[in-house]
């Protein structure tokens, strides 16, 4: 248990080292919920396309910006400690302790940016169900912290991380979002990482309910995708007993 | 072969050894424009523009305005964080380049190579794409303005590779064309005069003559480009003071 503390506030000291990133972490909510919200607020209203309430708008951004913050730094996480990581795993830190360690940290980190977020949102709108509303933002930041953690556990560099990350949350964005400027919109979509969270989020927000089965399928999402991280990692971070891994 | 040949060589090498690299470069653009025009309602929406000199709406597709602002996004997105990798790797690498006898600017105008190199690449994919599904009215005003939003980003990229880290950088260089290019400039959803800020921010004026060339029969942006064009100088003397900076630092 202490190595897994040990290594849970190793990552999170990682991160709040530097402060920039903190308080980047902190404002670029601000920018994205009200940037988001008064853009899209400006759609006119035609005969079918709908306009965005900017409440809505605001909502949309809330759910980008947590998913962004929390993916890039899942991808971060692992591509960045990666070296470290096996030697860690070489001295007998056994990979899954060290992926629990990286995975928590990373939760933790993504409820606090779920929780700026939260706070931005609640300055401008009155949620119908606030806790409900919280929980689902964080649930949206972890598919994509534990999806830019998958990302980060396969691919070899944060360059083509990134751009993967990047890219598959604004296709996400806009399909999943609603956005009045699609139609015909593929069935698939519903398989996309910001579907289910965006359709709870929507409704705790405006409604104060939610659906059984949307929570169902996001936990099923982060469940396969937990799986998935950790059979990466275990694959990635195996060694032949040697220092040549 | 002089010493910023050879640099530039081994840049563009260390980058094209990597295969993942080469093919995200290529299937981001086709996925993602593709994407793009294919969903997009095929409705007319007003469009505020210059025609004959004169701001004024006018309706046009909403592929073809959406079309006008994926392409830049997609090549200003790629060229931004290409910008951020290739600085935070010179801050690794370059100062020693400096020590083994190279002069500052030998190792500039490689890097810079490299990232233009990028930035044609992922430029020409993106408006390869666009032509599929939508041909600009002014084809080489629109590739001109693409290229300098491109390069603009590229360079930012660099700028902000410079001051944050990793991490921070890619929040920035993906926040930052988004909102600038995807929302504030983008014709639909800014239906008024623009705040005096979004006019400062790098996409203002080449979206402009983007806008202005796709989608209209005449060019009325001529001194939008030349302003794009000053922005693209002002972010590249940036750019080489503070690489200027990080080499001599080593």
């Amino acid at each position: 248990m202490n190595r897994v503390w040990t290594g849970i506030r190793a990552n999170v000291s990682t991160f709040l080292r530097t402060p920039l990133n903190v308080v980047l972490a902190l404002l670029l909510p601000i920018v994205v919920i009200e940037g988001w919200g008064q853009a899209m607020a400006g759609l006119p209203s035609m005969p079918t396309v709908e306009a965005i309430p900017i409440e809505l708008g605001r909502l949309l951004g809330a759910i980008f910006g947590v998913a962004i913050i929390a993916g890039l730094m899942g991808l971060a996480q692992m591509i960045s400690a990666r070296a470290a990581d096996r030697r860690l795993v070489q001295t007998g830190y056994p990979p899954r302790t060290l992926l629990a360690t990286r995975l928590a940290a990373l939760g933790g980190v993504t409820v606090v940016v779920a929780a700026v977020n939260y706070g931005v949102l609640w300055l401008t709108i009155s949620p119908g169900a606030p806790v409900l509303t919280f929980v689902f933002l964080v649930l949206a930041g972890l598919v994509y912290a534990f999806l830019g953690a998958l990302v980060g556990a396969l691919l070899p560099r944060l360059f083509e991380g990134s751009l993967v990350v990047v890219f598959l949350a604004m296709m996400d964005a806009f399909l999943s979002g609603d956005s009045p400027l699609a139609a015909d919109v593929p069935e698939f979509v519903e398989y996309f990482p910001l579907y289910h969270p965006k359709e709870l989020l929507q409704e705790a927000m405006f409604q104060g309910t939610y659906t059984t089965g949307d929570l169902g399928f996001v936990a099923g999402y982060l469940l396969v995708l937990l799986v998935l991280v950790t059979a990466v990692f275990g694959v990635t971070m195996r060694t032949s007993g040697g220092w040549s891994a | 072969m002089s010493r910023t040949t050879t640099a530039f060589t081994i840049g563009i090498k260390e980058q094209a050894r990597n295969y993942v690299l080469v093919a995200l470069l290529v299937v981001l653009p086709v996925s993602f424009i593709t994407l793009a025009f294919a969903v997009t309602q095929d409705v007319e929406m007003p469009v505020r523009t210059l025609v004959d000199g004169e701001t004024v709406t006018v309706m046009r597709g909403m592929p073809e305005v959406h079309g006008v602002i994926m392409t830049p996004i997609t090549s200003a997105l790629i060229a931004g964080l290409a910008g951020l990798f290739l600085m935070r790797e010179a801050k690794d690498t370059d100062g020693r380049l400096a020590v083994a006898g190279y002069r500052a600017r030998q190792v500039i105008t490689a890097r810079f190579g490299v990232l233009a190199a990028i930035t044609l690449i992922v430029t020409g994919v993106s408006v390869g794409v666009m032509l599929v599904d939508f041909q600009p009215e002014h084809l080489w005003w629109f590739v001109a303005a693409m290229l300098v939003v491109s390069v603009t980003y590229g360079l930012i990229g660099m700028l902000v590779g410079a001051v944050f880290d990793r991490l921070a950088g890619m929040w920035l260089m993906l926040i930052l064309p988004m909102l600038d290019i995807g929302l504030f400039q983008d014709p639909l959803f800014i239906q008024s005069e623009p705040e005096w800020w979004m006019k400062l921010l790098p996409g203002y004026w080449p979206v402009r003559v983007m806008v202005d060339t796709g989608l209209t029969t005449d060019v009325d942006t001529t001194l939008s480009l030349v302003w794009a064009t000053g922005y693209l100088l002002l972010v590249a003397v940036l750019t080489i003071g503070v690489y200027y900076r990080i080499t001599q630092e080593k």
